[in-house]
Protein backbone atom coordinates (compact mmCIF):
# COMPACT_ATOMS: atom_id res chain seq x y z
CA UNK A 1 0.00 0.00 0.00
CA UNK A 2 1.15 3.55 -0.58
CA UNK A 3 -0.08 6.99 0.14
CA UNK A 4 -1.45 8.74 3.18
CA UNK A 5 -4.05 7.51 5.59
CA UNK A 6 -7.73 8.23 6.10
CA UNK A 7 -8.70 10.19 9.21
CA UNK A 8 -12.02 8.49 9.90
CA UNK A 9 -12.39 5.00 8.44
CA UNK A 10 -16.02 4.97 9.60
CA UNK A 11 -17.02 7.75 7.20
CA UNK A 12 -14.94 6.64 4.25
CA UNK A 13 -16.26 5.40 0.93
CA UNK A 14 -14.15 3.72 -1.71
CA UNK A 15 -11.25 1.32 -1.46
CA UNK A 16 -7.72 2.45 -0.82
CA UNK A 17 -5.91 5.19 1.01
CA UNK A 18 -6.41 8.92 1.09
CA UNK A 19 -4.42 9.43 -2.12
CA UNK A 20 -6.48 6.91 -4.10
CA UNK A 21 -8.84 8.61 -6.58
CA UNK A 22 -12.47 7.99 -5.77
CA UNK A 23 -11.91 7.48 -2.04
CA UNK A 24 -13.42 10.12 0.20
CA UNK A 25 -14.85 10.77 3.66
CA UNK A 26 -18.28 12.09 4.61
CA UNK A 27 -18.13 14.42 7.59
CA UNK A 28 -21.43 16.30 8.11
CA UNK A 29 -20.27 19.25 6.00
CA UNK A 30 -22.56 22.13 5.10
CA UNK A 31 -22.89 22.99 1.40
CA UNK A 32 -20.05 25.53 1.45
CA UNK A 33 -17.48 23.18 2.97
CA UNK A 34 -18.65 20.20 0.92
CA UNK A 35 -17.88 22.32 -2.15
CA UNK A 36 -14.41 23.16 -0.79
CA UNK A 37 -13.82 19.46 -0.05
CA UNK A 38 -14.87 18.49 -3.59
CA UNK A 39 -12.35 20.97 -4.97
CA UNK A 40 -9.63 19.43 -2.79
CA UNK A 41 -10.60 15.93 -3.90
CA UNK A 42 -10.19 17.00 -7.53
CA UNK A 43 -6.67 18.26 -6.77
CA UNK A 44 -5.97 15.00 -4.93
CA UNK A 45 -7.14 12.99 -7.94
CA UNK A 46 -4.75 14.95 -10.15
CA UNK A 47 -1.88 14.33 -7.72
CA UNK A 48 -1.40 18.01 -6.96
CA UNK A 49 -3.22 18.49 -3.66
CA UNK A 50 -1.14 20.95 -1.57
CA UNK A 51 -0.37 19.02 1.61
CA UNK A 52 1.41 21.33 4.11
CA UNK A 53 3.40 18.34 5.42
CA UNK A 54 5.11 18.12 2.02
CA UNK A 55 6.96 21.34 2.74
CA UNK A 56 8.56 20.16 6.00
CA UNK A 57 8.70 22.22 9.15
CA UNK A 58 5.01 23.14 9.57
CA UNK A 59 3.41 21.44 12.58
CA UNK A 60 0.87 18.80 11.65
CA UNK A 61 -1.80 20.35 13.84
CA UNK A 62 -4.81 18.94 15.65
CA UNK A 63 -6.70 16.70 14.96
CA UNK A 64 -4.48 15.49 12.08
CA UNK A 65 -1.63 14.63 14.44
CA UNK A 66 -3.78 11.82 15.84
CA UNK A 67 -3.57 10.20 12.41
CA UNK A 68 0.16 9.81 11.81
CA UNK A 69 2.29 6.73 11.33
CA UNK A 70 4.88 5.58 13.88
CA UNK A 71 4.91 6.01 17.62
CA UNK A 72 2.89 8.12 20.04
CA UNK A 73 3.85 8.92 23.61
CA UNK A 74 1.20 10.07 26.07
CA UNK A 75 3.14 11.75 28.87
CA UNK A 76 1.15 12.43 32.02
CA UNK A 77 2.47 14.94 34.53
CA UNK A 78 0.81 16.77 37.43
CA UNK A 79 -0.13 19.88 35.52
CA UNK A 80 0.06 18.91 31.85
CA UNK A 81 -0.40 15.97 29.52
CA UNK A 82 1.74 15.88 26.40
CA UNK A 83 0.91 13.97 23.24
CA UNK A 84 4.25 13.52 21.50
CA UNK A 85 4.26 12.08 17.98
CA UNK A 86 7.42 10.56 16.53
CA UNK A 87 6.36 11.58 13.00
CA UNK A 88 6.72 15.31 12.56
CA UNK A 89 7.64 15.45 15.30
CA UNK A 90 4.74 17.12 17.08
CA UNK A 91 3.96 18.05 20.67
CA UNK A 92 0.43 18.77 21.82
CA UNK A 93 0.13 20.27 25.32
CA UNK A 94 -2.99 19.86 27.42
CA UNK A 95 -3.09 21.98 30.59
CA UNK A 96 -4.63 20.10 33.51
CA UNK A 97 -3.72 22.64 36.18
CA UNK A 98 -7.20 24.10 36.37
CA UNK A 99 -6.66 27.05 34.07
CA UNK A 100 -9.36 28.16 31.63
CA UNK A 101 -9.00 29.18 27.99
CA UNK A 102 -7.74 32.75 27.58
CA UNK A 103 -10.30 35.43 26.68
CA UNK A 104 -11.20 35.40 23.00
CA UNK A 105 -9.29 38.63 22.32
CA UNK A 106 -6.18 37.08 23.88
CA UNK A 107 -6.14 34.02 21.63
CA UNK A 108 -4.78 33.61 18.13
CA UNK A 109 -4.94 30.48 15.95
CA UNK A 110 -2.15 27.94 16.23
CA UNK A 111 -1.66 24.47 14.79
CA UNK A 112 -2.41 22.61 18.04
CA UNK A 113 -4.70 25.27 19.53
CA UNK A 114 -5.30 25.87 23.23
CA UNK A 115 -6.22 22.75 25.22
CA UNK A 116 -7.48 22.56 28.79
CA UNK A 117 -8.34 19.27 30.41
CA UNK A 118 -9.33 17.36 33.50
CA UNK A 119 -9.57 13.77 34.65
CA UNK A 120 -12.75 11.76 35.02
CA UNK A 121 -11.28 8.77 36.82
CA UNK A 122 -8.88 7.26 34.26
CA UNK A 123 -10.27 9.24 31.35
CA UNK A 124 -8.61 12.46 30.24
CA UNK A 125 -11.14 14.94 28.86
CA UNK A 126 -9.86 18.04 27.10
CA UNK A 127 -11.29 20.97 25.21
CA UNK A 128 -9.42 22.50 22.25
CA UNK A 129 -10.01 25.91 20.70
CA UNK A 130 -8.16 28.41 18.55
CA UNK A 131 -7.00 26.05 15.81
CA UNK A 132 -5.67 27.22 12.47
CA UNK A 133 -8.10 26.72 9.63
CA UNK A 134 -6.81 25.59 6.25
CA UNK A 135 -6.93 29.19 5.04
CA UNK A 136 -5.16 30.86 7.93
CA UNK A 137 -2.48 28.35 8.72
CA UNK A 138 -2.15 25.55 6.25
CA UNK A 139 -3.86 22.90 8.31
CA UNK A 140 -5.67 19.92 6.84
CA UNK A 141 -7.13 16.88 8.56
CA UNK A 142 -6.04 14.22 6.10
CA UNK A 143 -4.77 13.84 2.56
CA UNK A 144 -8.20 13.47 1.00
CA UNK A 145 -8.30 17.24 1.65
CA UNK A 146 -10.56 17.44 4.70
CA UNK A 147 -10.53 20.92 6.24
CA UNK A 148 -12.22 22.80 9.08
CA UNK A 149 -12.83 26.49 9.76
CA UNK A 150 -11.29 28.66 12.46
CA UNK A 151 -14.47 28.04 14.50
CA UNK A 152 -13.49 24.40 15.13
CA UNK A 153 -13.97 23.37 18.76
CA UNK A 154 -12.98 19.83 19.69
CA UNK A 155 -13.73 17.86 22.85
CA UNK A 156 -11.51 14.81 23.23
CA UNK A 157 -11.87 11.87 25.60
CA UNK A 158 -8.92 9.53 26.05
CA UNK A 159 -8.53 6.36 28.10
CA UNK A 160 -7.02 2.88 27.97
CA UNK A 161 -9.90 0.51 27.19
CA UNK A 162 -10.59 -3.05 28.34
CA UNK A 163 -8.50 -4.43 25.47
CA UNK A 164 -5.50 -2.41 26.64
CA UNK A 165 -5.71 -0.02 23.73
CA UNK A 166 -5.61 3.76 24.02
CA UNK A 167 -9.02 4.87 22.82
CA UNK A 168 -9.32 8.48 21.66
CA UNK A 169 -12.75 9.90 20.89
CA UNK A 170 -12.86 13.35 19.30
CA UNK A 171 -16.13 15.26 19.03
CA UNK A 172 -15.52 17.91 16.41
CA UNK A 173 -17.83 20.93 16.41
CA UNK A 174 -17.54 23.60 13.76
CA UNK A 175 -20.52 25.92 13.25
CA UNK A 176 -19.01 27.33 10.03
CA UNK A 177 -18.23 23.99 8.38
CA UNK A 178 -20.42 21.25 9.91
CA UNK A 179 -24.17 20.77 10.24
CA UNK A 180 -23.74 18.47 13.25
CA UNK A 181 -20.99 17.31 15.65
CA UNK A 182 -18.63 14.86 13.98
CA UNK A 183 -17.44 12.07 16.28
CA UNK A 184 -14.23 10.24 15.34
CA UNK A 185 -12.69 7.42 17.38
CA UNK A 186 -9.11 6.21 16.99
CA UNK A 187 -7.37 3.28 18.66
CA UNK A 188 -3.70 2.85 19.47
CA UNK A 189 -1.97 -0.35 20.59
CA UNK A 190 0.75 -0.47 23.19
CA UNK A 191 4.28 -1.29 22.05
CA UNK A 192 6.40 -3.90 23.83
CA UNK A 193 8.49 -2.97 26.90
CA UNK A 194 11.82 -1.46 25.93
CA UNK A 195 10.55 -0.10 22.61
CA UNK A 196 12.41 2.96 21.38
CA UNK A 197 11.26 6.19 19.85
CA UNK A 198 13.45 7.90 17.28
CA UNK A 199 13.65 11.40 15.95
CA UNK A 200 12.35 12.45 12.55
CA UNK A 201 13.83 15.16 10.37
CA UNK A 202 11.67 15.88 7.34
CA UNK A 203 14.40 17.89 5.63
CA UNK A 204 17.21 15.41 6.30
CA UNK A 205 17.11 13.99 2.77
CA UNK A 206 13.97 15.34 1.15
CA UNK A 207 14.23 14.34 -2.52
CA UNK A 208 10.66 15.33 -3.40
CA UNK A 209 10.39 19.09 -3.88
CA UNK A 210 6.99 20.49 -4.82
CA UNK A 211 6.66 22.87 -7.78
CA UNK A 212 5.00 25.92 -6.16
CA UNK A 213 3.24 26.89 -9.43
CA UNK A 214 1.66 23.59 -10.40
CA UNK A 215 1.78 21.55 -7.19
CA UNK A 216 3.56 18.70 -9.00
CA UNK A 217 5.84 16.53 -6.84
CA UNK A 218 9.30 16.17 -8.42
CA UNK A 219 12.00 13.61 -7.66
CA UNK A 220 15.65 14.56 -7.21
CA UNK A 221 18.13 12.07 -8.64
CA UNK A 222 21.47 10.95 -7.19
CA UNK A 223 23.22 13.85 -8.92
CA UNK A 224 21.14 16.33 -6.94
CA UNK A 225 19.10 17.43 -9.96
CA UNK A 226 15.42 16.92 -10.69
CA UNK A 227 15.16 13.69 -12.67
CA UNK A 228 11.56 13.66 -13.89
CA UNK A 229 9.34 15.76 -16.08
CA UNK A 230 6.22 17.60 -14.93
CA UNK A 231 3.48 16.31 -17.28
CA UNK A 232 1.70 19.66 -16.99
CA UNK A 233 4.58 21.50 -18.64
CA UNK B 1 -12.26 19.28 38.68
CA UNK B 2 -10.33 16.25 39.84
CA UNK B 3 -6.55 16.75 39.92
CA UNK B 4 -4.51 13.66 39.23
CA UNK B 5 -1.87 13.21 41.89
CA UNK B 6 1.14 11.23 40.82
CA UNK B 7 4.47 10.68 42.49
CA UNK B 8 6.46 10.21 39.32
CA UNK B 9 6.09 10.87 35.65
CA UNK B 10 4.46 8.05 33.76
CA UNK B 11 5.29 7.62 30.13
CA UNK B 12 3.25 5.27 28.02
CA UNK B 13 4.47 4.41 24.60
CA UNK B 14 1.60 3.63 22.33
CA UNK B 15 1.78 2.95 18.63
CA UNK B 16 -0.89 3.31 16.02
CA UNK B 17 -2.17 -0.19 15.41
CA UNK B 18 -5.54 -0.63 13.76
CA UNK B 19 -4.94 1.53 10.71
CA UNK B 20 -1.54 0.23 9.80
CA UNK B 21 -2.05 -3.52 9.45
CA UNK B 22 0.03 -4.49 6.44
CA UNK B 23 2.57 -1.71 6.93
CA UNK B 24 1.65 0.96 4.38
CA UNK B 25 4.20 3.43 3.14
CA UNK B 26 3.31 6.90 4.31
CA UNK B 27 4.10 9.60 1.78
CA UNK B 28 4.21 13.22 2.81
CA UNK B 29 3.74 14.04 -0.85
CA UNK B 30 1.84 12.87 -3.90
CA UNK B 31 2.76 9.54 -5.51
CA UNK B 32 1.17 10.54 -8.83
CA UNK B 33 4.54 10.34 -10.60
CA UNK B 34 4.60 6.54 -10.21
CA UNK B 35 2.75 4.12 -12.48
CA UNK B 36 1.04 1.86 -9.95
CA UNK B 37 -0.69 -0.18 -12.65
CA UNK B 38 2.60 -1.79 -13.66
CA UNK B 39 5.29 -3.64 -11.70
CA UNK B 40 8.79 -3.38 -13.17
CA UNK B 41 11.47 -5.91 -12.33
CA UNK B 42 15.10 -4.76 -12.37
CA UNK B 43 18.34 -6.64 -11.73
CA UNK B 44 21.55 -4.96 -10.69
CA UNK B 45 23.89 -4.22 -7.82
CA UNK B 46 23.34 -2.04 -4.80
CA UNK B 47 25.21 1.26 -4.87
CA UNK B 48 23.84 2.74 -1.67
CA UNK B 49 20.97 2.46 0.82
CA UNK B 50 20.11 5.95 2.08
CA UNK B 51 18.60 5.25 5.52
CA UNK B 52 17.18 8.74 5.95
CA UNK B 53 14.02 10.67 6.59
CA UNK B 54 11.54 11.47 5.21
CA UNK B 55 12.11 8.49 2.87
CA UNK B 56 14.76 5.81 2.56
CA UNK B 57 16.19 5.32 -0.94
CA UNK B 58 17.63 2.16 -2.48
CA UNK B 59 20.16 3.18 -5.14
CA UNK B 60 20.75 0.36 -7.66
CA UNK B 61 23.14 0.19 -10.64
CA UNK B 62 21.31 -1.44 -13.55
CA UNK B 63 22.64 -2.13 -17.05
CA UNK B 64 20.37 -0.74 -19.76
CA UNK B 65 19.78 -2.26 -23.25
CA UNK B 66 23.06 -0.82 -24.48
CA UNK B 67 25.02 -2.28 -21.59
CA UNK B 68 25.43 1.15 -19.99
CA UNK B 69 25.17 1.33 -16.22
CA UNK B 70 22.29 3.52 -15.02
CA UNK B 71 21.68 4.41 -11.37
CA UNK B 72 18.06 3.80 -10.35
CA UNK B 73 16.51 5.53 -7.30
CA UNK B 74 13.84 3.48 -5.52
CA UNK B 75 11.84 5.33 -2.87
CA UNK B 76 10.72 3.53 0.30
CA UNK B 77 9.34 4.34 3.76
CA UNK B 78 10.96 6.17 6.67
CA UNK B 79 13.63 4.57 8.90
CA UNK B 80 11.18 5.01 11.78
CA UNK B 81 8.53 2.81 10.16
CA UNK B 82 10.89 0.37 8.43
CA UNK B 83 13.21 0.10 11.43
CA UNK B 84 10.35 -1.37 13.44
CA UNK B 85 9.91 -3.98 10.71
CA UNK B 86 13.52 -5.12 11.01
CA UNK B 87 15.03 -3.06 8.19
CA UNK B 88 18.51 -1.69 8.98
CA UNK B 89 21.10 0.47 7.20
CA UNK B 90 22.91 -2.82 6.52
CA UNK B 91 19.88 -4.42 4.81
CA UNK B 92 21.16 -3.40 1.37
CA UNK B 93 24.98 -3.74 1.39
CA UNK B 94 26.87 -1.92 -1.36
CA UNK B 95 27.87 -4.32 -4.12
CA UNK B 96 25.18 -6.91 -3.40
CA UNK B 97 23.42 -8.41 -6.42
CA UNK B 98 19.67 -7.87 -6.22
CA UNK B 99 16.40 -8.02 -8.18
CA UNK B 100 14.03 -5.20 -7.37
CA UNK B 101 10.29 -4.91 -7.95
CA UNK B 102 9.05 -1.36 -8.32
CA UNK B 103 6.23 0.86 -9.55
CA UNK B 104 8.24 2.85 -12.10
CA UNK B 105 8.16 6.58 -12.85
CA UNK B 106 5.55 7.38 -15.50
CA UNK B 107 7.94 9.46 -17.59
CA UNK B 108 10.55 6.71 -17.93
CA UNK B 109 13.21 8.31 -15.73
CA UNK B 110 15.26 5.80 -13.69
CA UNK B 111 13.20 5.82 -10.51
CA UNK B 112 10.26 4.19 -8.83
CA UNK B 113 8.38 3.32 -5.66
CA UNK B 114 10.07 0.35 -3.98
CA UNK B 115 7.91 -2.77 -3.58
CA UNK B 116 10.35 -5.58 -2.75
CA UNK B 117 13.73 -7.10 -3.43
CA UNK B 118 15.35 -10.51 -3.68
CA UNK B 119 19.03 -11.24 -3.16
CA UNK B 120 21.09 -13.90 -4.96
CA UNK B 121 20.74 -16.25 -1.98
CA UNK B 122 16.94 -16.09 -2.24
CA UNK B 123 16.41 -13.80 0.75
CA UNK B 124 13.56 -11.35 0.12
CA UNK B 125 12.87 -7.90 1.54
CA UNK B 126 9.54 -6.04 1.49
CA UNK B 127 6.69 -7.40 -0.61
CA UNK B 128 7.77 -10.18 -2.96
CA UNK B 129 5.23 -12.49 -4.54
Amino acid sequence: MTGGTIFDQATKTGEGGSTTPGVREHPPYNADFEERYQANLALRDAGIFPDPNSFCGIPTGYPRLMNLPDVYEFAVTEKQVWIITENGPNVMRIYTDGRQHPAREDMWPTHTGDSIGYWEGDTLVFDTLSLHSSESGNTIIDRTGLVLSEAAHIVTRMHVNDQGMMEVQMTINDEKALTAPWVVTKLYRKLEEGARVYDYACNENNRNPIDPKTGWTYTIGPDGKIMDVNPGQ
Amino acid sequence: MKVLSISRKVFMIIALGIIFVGSPVYSHHSTAMFNQEQVLSLSGTIKEFQFTNPHTWVQVLVKDERGQEVEWSLEWGSPNTLGRQGIRPSTFPAGAGVTIRTYPMKDGSPGGLFIGARFADGKTIGRWE
